[in-house]
């Protein structure tokens, strides 16, 4: 203590403080640059870790799988039939009522739930002997996948393990197989309807396997694992390591964030980086981008992960694909407890490493201070002397805050509705070019105000990183960066300002730290599925499809901030004779 | 919590174990001398296995099996035995010098219990598995013998008062749950309910039974272990009730291995007091314990002879598939053919013994009926020899080794099936860690309206809204129906925390041809982190759904129990509480020291003082002190 009173002491008397306060934009400054450093140094040797078991009672790939030869025979068997499908262009009705007949044979409970908005989805229940038919395991098979093929493979070796299954007396949770026509809206609208209104349920679903084969061939080169969920979600890790361990087990390669079959292998400082990058991305995006089936399953205390076999030149034949669900199925199985022992917060860096929240977390924290650090700047170095907090001011940029929330309430729900990315493009071109349009001088904004706003501006963004970062890291730590560049808006009034250089910088600020703008550019930069203008309409659809609130974080968190800042560079009365009053002190 | 009994089991026999090991090494030179006695004697019971006892030695003792066909090869076997006790008078102390009490075939462990507890009826149920009543109808004797999964126990007692009645079913609970290697004992006043319209309180009532005093009264009460695991611990108990001990009889070809294999099992325990009452005749007023135990199995015939053959199902051999030949289907491809609706087993493959035996000690010989259609046949197998009999039941009369030998050729084909009267199913509904709901689903496929009682016992930690129960029904014949048009009465005792569950039974009547919901929503209490049990992120399972058929049959049915997730704390919290609360007390010693033991100076004469503590200070004083010494100081 003595120490800190003596560094303490010697600060006032140097008269630091003021000096460091001057300081503050460039300490935001710094601060940015050790969150991107900290994010870099995450995939340095020492920094991540290995990935393992929590869960004792897991034990991945411990008992012997028999999914293999004649079961092979059986699988073709029901592949040839669902050719037929794809063959005669069955119709929804009659293919599920054929498959649910096929089940049946084999003592599975079938039902179709039929959705009001979206088509209709069959399911199953096995009911186990050994279970108290209070958890099920669920294995869901779109019929047609997130890339609309039709999923013959994965329909096949569904049909072909639950039939194997049933023959087994080691289940001690319900097992429920879902053929839903597509991975995402009627998918999720059965997994809605199973919590809410639906007859005939097996009980709360512990873990859910969403299968992806959409070839009609026999083998397979690698296997692709989806796992991010809506809003920021995560399976647990323990169910993520059961899936990649029991894939590697059986001699399959894992590729995860989409990494191309060439770069599996690379292990090193730049693809860890590329793996974590591309996590982020299709955390920040999952249910935006091209679903896969595990995030209809979000929510609910659901661990889900989906498999997709992806090529079919490869030399790993479909019941070795098969094996990786009845590994997991068996691991699951296994347990007494929800999935509670491992992370729900984690980075992944490469199949076996991973970093949990402690690591990546700190980031994000920082971010969201710069933005705070900036708003006190605006609030400290102001030309009007010692900052007063409570003053009318601050009441003016409240009461603006508060009408802005609810502009950009009405104006997010509105897209819901109407969504033309025309418009809402159009609109926000016009919003950063107003500053510049209107020559007219605002009476109501004085330049005391401007510097206020800032100070909310900044705040409320600050707020809205941090109340996001815990729940959604990826969002709130892409939602930072992107809209860091307003912070080096300068006020209109302030002197800086007033030339046609600092003029056409603010513009582009403000263009490129716009919400709309800079989803646009990032998607259309970092994502292939996402030219063009395509983003606004997957964001709504995100939402009335999946409940993904993406949308709204950014109409109500990012754009209202956005919309502050824009207001403090309105023309406004140059306050000149606050000048004069400081010239004369 | 639960694996205490379960422990205490083992530990007990591998000291038992102990004690033989010890006992065999003693007494193995014992055992060498008498081994070529024994030789003789032992061929002698080769012929002669079975004890015979001497005529006249006959109880009321009976017992029978009955194996149905179920559809899709599922097999439905029904042991009963039933005995009943010697006479007495209630009321009339038997603790005299001059009488003695003899059991005969009555379990020694149950009448004294009953009496000591003041019992007048015991049920107890171990169930678990799942019912398919869609496809196999009806529960076996209507469901009025089997329980919710895990462990249910309803019972009534005389009491004085209702506490007296408790007191004396927590003592009946205590003893059964040592009896039966069960959690019983974990049985409290907050899971025990008074049912009011479900047991049949009102005729147990009128049924007379008898009171010791009669002042007291008589009570009915319930509760339920959901999803308490069954397994032989609780077997060997209910074989060790009956006279013959599980040796002789149909009672031999019960084993756990086998039993709780089954797609679904049930061990019933009833015992009732039933008297004389007539004054016409010379015992009037003489009273005797019934006791009828079940075990009721169904099990899937071709998976079990399957498991016969090979443990591991592992994939078939390709020549062994059964194809659909009307598909394609070469050595590489095979859409599996429907279900083998041919079928021949005997039973001793499906329970892996042989009937020893009939039983010596009743006044009719064990029974074993087959309730098949004509596409079935059933034989008896005795020695080599197959013999069949007109009704298909056949009586073991001789102590010798019975099988039962069972063939079809079209399964599918069973005796008429009886429908259940209605479906029922239930599940939790809702998002999120604070709130929930449940829904029950009544369906009517039947061309009457159902009445029923519905009886639902929620634990206090699921704080149900009445208010907000609601109700749904598809047929749109009756969609003008409302909640109070369904629910003909209902009785409703509001938990108390951790003192009292909450009850819930309503008279509901479910018209024809229809499906009707009811939801309402709950709240979810946040339990003392000592309330939860070891495995807390297991969920609470919360006990069935007891409907029972009042209008048109009289049926019983219970849905599945459910798994309710209360928010769980993560238990190594308290760990970084101390810690932080540590490092905070810590603080504040810190600075509350400081201020009381510093002194209060002003900044220059802080100044002052420090400017004396430097180095340079200090030297300039040594320096000083030495030139000094030396004179050399100006």
């Amino acid at each position: 203590m003595g120490l800190l009173t003596n560094i303490h002491r010697k600060i006032i008397a140097m008269g630091l403080v003021p000096k460091l306060l001057k300081q503050l934009p460039n300490f935001g400054k710094v601060l940015l640059l050790v969150s991107f450093v900290m994010m870099a140094i995450i995939p340095l040797d020492g920094q991540y870790r290995r990935t393992y078991i929590s869960e004792n009672a897991l034990m991945p790939s411990q008992a012997y799988s028999y999914f293999r030869e004649s079961e092979w025979n059986v699988v073709r068997g029901y592949r040839t039939q669902i050719e037929e499908f794809v063959k005669n262009g069955t119709s929804m009705e009659d293919r599920n009522k054929l498959v649910a007949s096929w089940l049946q044979d084999f003592g599975v409970k079938t039902s179709v739930y039929h959705s009001e908005k979206h088509n209709d989805t069959l399911y199953g229940i096995l009911h186990t002997p050994r279970g108290d038919g209070t958890e099920a395991i669920v294995l869901s098979i779109p019929w047609y996948n997130g890339d609309g093929d039709f999923n013959v493979g994965g329909a096949a070796l569904g049909l072909g393990l639950f039939r194997y299954f049933s023959r087994w007396p080691v289940w001690s949770k319900n097992l429920m197989i879902v053929f839903s026509e597509d991975p995402r809206e009627s998918l999720r609208d059965w997994v809605n309807a199973y919590h809410t209104s639906m007859d005939l349920t097996g009980g709360s679903i512990e873990a859910a396997i969403t299968l992806d084969y959409a070839g009609n061939g026999d083998f397979l080169d690698y296997v692709e694992v989806y796992y991010d969920g809506l809003n920021g979600e995560l399976p647990n890790l323990d169910l993520l390591n059961v899936a990649i361990q029991v894939t590697q087990h059986e001699g399959m390669k894992v590729s995860l964030n989409g990494i191309e079959k060439d770069q599996i292998d690379e292990n090193d400082y730049f693809s860890r980086l590329r793996t974590m990058g591309l996590g982020i991305r299709d955390s920040t995006l999952a249910g935006i981008k091209k679903t896969h089936g595990n995030e209809a399953f979000s929510g609910w205390r659901i661990q889900a992960v989906t498999l997709k076999a992806c090529g079919n030149e490869g030399n790993i034949d479909i019941t070795t694909f098969g094996r990786v669900p009845e590994a997991i199925f068996r691991s699951v199985n296994n347990l007494l407890e929800k999935f509670h022992q491992s992370f729900f917060f984690y980075l992944i860096l490469a199949p076996k490493n991973f970093v949990s929240i402690s690591s990546y977390l700190p980031s994000a924290v920082i971010v969201s201070i710069v933005y705070a650090t900036f708003s006190l700047d605006a609030l400290v170095n102001t030309p009007f002397g010692s900052p007063i907090f409570y003053n009318t001011e601050s009441l003016l940029s409240l009461i603006i805050l508060s009408v802005i929330l609810i502009v950009s309430y009405l104006f997010s729900q509105a897209f819901v509705y109407f969504p033309n990315t025309e418009v809402l493009l159009g609109i926000n071109a016009i919003l950063i070019l107003i500053p510049y349009i209107l020559k007219q001088k605002s009476s109501l904004l004085n330049e005391a105000l401007t510097y206020r706003l800032r100070v909310f501006g900044y705040l409320y963004m600050s707020l809205v990183l941090t109340s996001l970062l815990v729940i959604n890291f990826a969002l709130a730590f892409v939602m930072g960066v992107l809209a860091a560049p307003m912070l080096l808006v300068q006020t209109q009034s302030s002197g800086v300002a007033r030339n046609t250089k600092s003029a056409i910088r603010n513009i582009i600020l403000l263009a490129i730290s716009n919400p709309y703008f800079s989803i646009l550019i990032i998607s259309n930069l970092t994502d292939t599925e996402m030219a063009g203008t395509v983003i606004f309409s997957k964001l709504v659809s995100a939402w009335s499809d999946l409940h993904c609130w993406t949308w709204f974080v950014v109409c109500i968190g990012w754009f209202p901030a956005w919309l502050l800042i824009l207001l403090s560079c309105l023309q406004c009365p140059s306050s000149s004779n606050v000048d004069e009053q400081k010239k004369t002190q | 919590m639960f694996g205490l009994s379960k422990r205490c089991n083992v530990v007990q026999l591998a000291s038992a174990l102990l004690m033989l090991v010890a006992h065999l090494a003693t007494a193995q030179e014992e055992v060498e001398n008498k081994i070529q006695e024994e030789d003789q004697v032992e061929a002698v019971q080769d012929r002669q296995p079975f004890r015979v006892l001497s005529d006249g030695m006959q109880y009321p003792y009976k017992e029978t099996l009955d194996v149905t066909p179920l559809p899709h090869n599922h097999l439905l076997s029904s042991f009963e035995f039933e005995m009943s006790s010697k006479p007495f008078f209630p009321g009339v102390s038997s603790s005299g010098y001059d009488q003695y009490d003899h059991y005969t075939v009555f379990p020694r462990a149950i009448e004294p219990l009953l009496r000591r507890t003041f019992t007048k009826q015991l049920h107890l149920r171990f169930t678990r598995g799942y019912w398919n009543s869609e496809e196999w109808g009806r529960l076996p004797h209507d469901g009025f013998k089997s329980g919710g999964s895990g462990v249910e126990l309803w019972a009534v007692v005389e009491g004085s008062s209702k506490e007296d009645a408790y007191n004396k079913w927590k003592s009946l609970a205590n003893t059964l749950s040592g009896m039966f290697c069960a959690s019983i004992n974990f049985i409290g006043a907050s899971d025990t309910n008074y049912p009011m319209y479900s047991f049949k309180p009102d005729e147990l009532r009128k049924e007379g039974l008898p009171l010791f005093d009669s002042e007291n009264e008589l009570f009915l009460m319930h509760a339920s272990l959901a999803n308490e695991p069954i397994c032989t611990e609780n077997l060997t108990p209910l074989l060790k009730l009956l006279p013959s001990k599980g040796k002789s009889g149909i009672s031999s070809l019960l084993d756990g291995h086998k039993i709780f294999d089954s797609v679904w099992h049930n061990m019933a325990i009833d015992v009732t007091t039933t008297c004389i009452n007539n004054p016409k005749f010379e015992n009037d007023g003489e009273c005797r314990f019934e006791m009828q135990a079940n075990v009721d199995m169904a099990v899937h015939v071709p998976s079990i002879l399957a498991r016969n053959k090979n443990p591991i199902p592992k994939p078939l051999d390709g020549n062994e598939l059964h194809c659909d030949l009307s598909k394609p289907y070469d050595a590489y491809q095979c859409f599996p053919a429907p279900a083998q609706t041919e079928i021949q087993f005997t039973l001793s493959e499906l329970f892996g013994r042989n009937i020893s035996g009939s039983n010596d000690l009743s006044f009719t010989h064990s029974r074993i009926c087959a309730h098949i259609s004509d596409n079935w046949l059933a034989t008896i197998k005795l020695d080599d020899g197959l013999f069949g009999t007109d009704d298909n039941c056949f009586e073991l009369t001789e102590n010798r080794f019975y099988d039962i030998y069972m063939e079809s050729g079209s399964t599918d084909v069973i005796l008429d099936k009886k429908e259940a009267p209605i479906y029922v199913s239930r599940s939790l509904t809702g998002y999120g860690q604070d709130h929930g709901g449940l829904r029950a689903v009544f369906n009517n496929p039947s061309d009457e309206t159902v009445r029923l009682s519905y009886y639902e016992s929620l634990p206090w930690f699921m704080r149900i809204y009445l208010s907000t129960l609601e109700m749904d029904i598809t047929s749109e014949e009756y969609a003008q129906l409302t909640l109070n048009d369904i629910i003909e009465s209902q009785y409703y005792v509001p938990a108390i925390d951790r003192k009292r569950s909450t009850q819930l039974e309503f008279v509901l009547a479910i018209p024809p041809r229809s499906t009707v919901a009811l939801s309402y929503q709950f709240d979810k209490a946040i339990l003392h982190f000592t309330e939860y049990p070891p495995d807390a992120n297991h969920g609470f399972e919360i006990e069935s759904l007891v409907v029972t058929i009042l209008d048109p049959v009289p049926y019983q049915l219970r849905t599945s129990t459910l798994l309710l997730y209360l928010s769980t704390p993560d238990f190594s919290m308290p760990y970084n509480v101390i810690i932080i609360s540590s490092t905070v007390m810590g603080l504040i010693f810190g600075t509350l020291y400081n201020l009381l033991t510093k002194k209060m100076v002003t900044l220059e004469e802080a100044e002052k003082v420090l400017a004396t503590r430097t180095i340079k200070y200090k030297l300039l004083m040594v320096k000083n002190r030495i030139l000094s010494k030396l004179g050399l100081l100006k």
